[in-house]
């Protein structure tokens, strides 16, 4: 059966057009990742207008690999400017960029570049093999457990996405407050038009995404006049060599900080609003931890770029099994794709695999190929980084601007949707100055209507709300996104010794275990002891300790 | 009076937010089918947005006067006195909002193509400076640019972008 739909979604992409457009997607990702400033995220935004005339397997497959490339991209400024490209790649300059000093900069390219490649494929192994078995899991869940799914991934975002939380929050409502403007979808009521009718169809999803996370992000690179006017990067690039021999042997010989940070990349991508920035920086930390020779990292040493680049290519297949088994984005990036989904009329959700199997294996598969085109490109595509590099970025930011205005009317041929684009633009601007992180407020516009319809599916079904905590799903959702939400307040307060974030951990476990002891079966309830184990032993060890804080905390 | 700090005036500017948004949700139709209303939920959103700001407010002003303080130097490190010196330090987003809004007022008459063309060309201007070869070249990326992605969208995807007055007599 897997068989089979892999064959028919390598069939559906096995044309010169689809081919020749992950060729240029894969090629503009890597451009677009390449140049600080500009964002993974706002790459494959600027993407989608292009791809709705397209059929959706061929449309996806593009976003892809926009979106594999733009994973890439960041490594060659990283590495030959010392400036990140984006931020998920702003571990890479560590050490990166100290190797290309040292006069190994074809080398430290090529680690980057098989160290991205390898992420890329061990995350889309278990992509490949885990969304289905995940979305088995998700079609236990019912409207209360996607409320309180939706909601844990509003929290959890918002935790992780700033230093303030309380502006984490209000901008994951104010999200989902956008998200209700227009007729509401269960029974058809104006909300919010003001008389005006143009807001009864609501604001477009695309329209708003653009011009919060694009517009906005372009306005924020030109506010200063004189860096407007500069190259993208002063220092410029030289011409090197990718060293793909070398690379490949120094690979081979740290094959565990490629599996390890791999790894810690799909799990950060599954958590939703964890993205690549955090994922990089987590990877390379560990891979110091776990290090014979710790104090080297920083000086050019091959684990310092393989451990970052490999986790910020994982990312995405983590992001990309929770949207595609759950319908949840995991990040900002996943949300783009899921506002792609929808152009194609395509809901995900725990059936999308089961009943679009053709579909979903062709996002698999264009996973991977655009990880193959990655590797090949990348030479290529150095070359026209380095000519990338001597635009200025007002020339950038007017262009793009005006491709942001003909992209947005192009989706729905509707002139209002561009000045959705401009108040959204404006909103975005000012929110950032003031602080409040775009990402919560992106995905409670995202998730806002699942969460509304789930909670009337739930309401529908029964008045009473204790299922919201006796559901196992809902109660585990419930008590994770408490944690969660307590967790900004839990790392101030830890620097600080205060003696309950002694507890935090344990009790995280003991709470965490009841829901999962409640599912029955046999896994769940061992996963639940194991759980429940750790944070017994958590608790052994700091009694141990007098109830006094490790060197280590 | 203590002055507010800029944390507290965004917090009161939100409550007052929610106050117009949870007075419209009254002039929602509520039917006479259905368990959650139309209503419901936006003022279930409505309250958590209030009481978050409503926390904000309360953080800002406990900070206080630290705040204010960090709030005046960072302004007068960032920016010239006065509204002339708020206007010359934002002057740039200032423009790029100004030329996309004339841009959109101007759609009908002058169309995407002759529209696209002229707000990158003016906006590079602004941003960029007139001094030189800039104006040429400023031309140049203009309509080589814009000219090339109205052609891929009306000739390769098919999608009929507003042509305006003038090129609509055509």
């Amino acid at each position: 059966m897997i068989l089979e739909n892999v064959i028919a979604a390598a069939n559906e992409l096995a044309n010169f057009k689809t081919i020749s457009l992950m060729m240029v997607g894969v090629a503009g990702g890597l451009i677009a990742g390449a140049i600080p400033g500009f964002t993974i995220a706002m790459a494959v935004v600027l993407t989608l207008p292009f791809t709705f005339g397209m059929p959706a397997p061929q449309g996806l497959a593009t976003m892809v690999s926009v979106l594999v490339g733009g994973l890439s991209g960041g490594l060659m400024a990283g590495i030959l400017t010392g400036i990140p490209g984006t931020p998920s790649s702003v571990a890479t300059t560590f050490d990166g960029f100290p190797m290309a000093r040292k006069g190994e900069p074809g080398l430290a390219l090529g680690i980057g570049v098989w160290s991205s490649f390898s992420g890329g494929i061990i995350s889309a192994i278990l992509l490949m093999s885990l969304a289905p078995q995940l979305a088995r899991v998700g079609l236990e869940f019912n409207p209360w457990d996607y409320f309180m799914l939706v909601m844990f991934a509003l929290t959890i975002t918002a935790s992780l996405s700033g230093k303030n939380m309380i502006k984490g929050l209000i901008a994951g409502a104010m999200g989902l407050l956008i998200r209700t403007v227009g007729e509401d979808e269960a029974v058809g009521m104006a909300r919010f038009d003001f008389g005006i009718d143009s807001l009864l169809s609501g604001f477009d999803f695309i329209a708003v995404l653009i011009g919060l996370f694009a517009f906005s992000q372009l306005l924020n690179d030109v506010r200063d006049p004189k860096n407007a006017r500069k190259a993208l990067t002063e220092r410029g690039a030289v011409q090197v060599r990718i060293e793909h021999g070398r690379a490949i042997r120094v690979l081979i010989k740290h094959w565990m900080v490629v599996v390890r940070s791999s790894l810690i990349g799909v799990f950060t991508g599954i958590l939703p609003g964890a993205g690549g920035s955090i994922a990089n920086i987590l990877a390379y930390d560990q891979a110091k931890k776990a290090s014979k020779h710790p104090e080297k990292f920083g000086t050019g040493i091959p684990e310092g770029i393989i451990a970052p680049e490999s986790s910020n290519n994982a990312v995405e297949g983590g992001a990309l099994m929770i949207l595609m088994a759950l319908g949840i984005p995991g990040d900002v990036t996943a949300a783009v794709m899921l506002g792609a989904l929808l152009i194609h009329d395509i809901i995900p959700s725990p059936t999308f695999i089961s009943e679009e199997p053709v579909l979903a294996y062709s996002i698999f598969i264009a996973f991977f190929g655009a990880t193959f085109m990655m590797i090949g490109l990348q030479s290529f595509m150095l070359r026209v980084f380095v000519l990338v590099t001597k635009v200025r970025m007002y020339v950038l930011a007017s262009i793009i601007l005006g491709f942001c205005g003909i992209g947005v009317f192009a989706l729905q041929n509707v002139t209002f949707d561009l000045w959705t684009l401009l108040w959204f633009g404006i909103l975005g601007f000012v929110m950032r100055h003031y602080g409040f992180p775009l990402a919560p407020m992106i995905l409670g516009v995202v998730l806002g209507n699942i969460a509304e319809l789930n909670l009337a599916r739930a309401l529908a079904i029964t008045t009473d709300l204790s299922p919201f905590v006796t559901r196992p799903w809902s109660l585990f959702f419930l008590i994770i996104a408490g944690f969660s939400a307590l967790f900004p307040l839990f790392q101030s307060h830890r620097v600080k010794r205060k003696k309950w974030t002694l507890f935090y951990l344990p009790v995280a476990c003991f709470a965490a275990s009841v829901p999962l002891f409640m599912m029955g079966g046999v896994p769940r309830p061992v996963l639940a002891t194991i759980v429940f184990g750790y944070g017994v032993y958590q608790l052994w060890r700091r009694a141990q300790n007098g109830w006094r804080f490790e060197t280590a905390d | 009076m203590q002055r507010l700090n800029r944390d507290a005036i965004v917090a009161i500017f939100l409550l007052a937010f929610c106050g117009v948004f949870f007075w419209a949700s009254f002039d929602i139709r509520q039917p006479d089918y259905g368990v959650l209303l139309p209503s419901t939920w936006p003022r279930v959103v409505l309250g958590v947005l209030s009481f978050l700001s409503v926390i904000y407010l309360l953080q800002s002003l406990s900070v206080g006067a630290e705040a204010i303080e960090d709030d005046k130097y960072d302004a007068e490190h960032a920016r010239g006195p006065g509204f002339r010196g708020w206007i010359e330090h934002w002057k740039n987003p200032l423009w790029c909002f100004f030329l996309f809004f004339l841009y959109l007022l101007s759609l009908p008459v002058l169309g995407m193509l002759i529209g696209g063309i002229t707000f990158v060309y003016v906006l590079m201007g602004v941003l960029g400076g007139w001094d030189g070869n800039k104006p040429v070249l400023h031309a140049a990326y203009a309509i080589g640019l814009i000219g090339a992605m109205w052609s891929l969208f009306t000739f390769g995807l098919g999608v009929l972008l507003p042509p305006g007055m003038i090129l609509g007599s055509f």
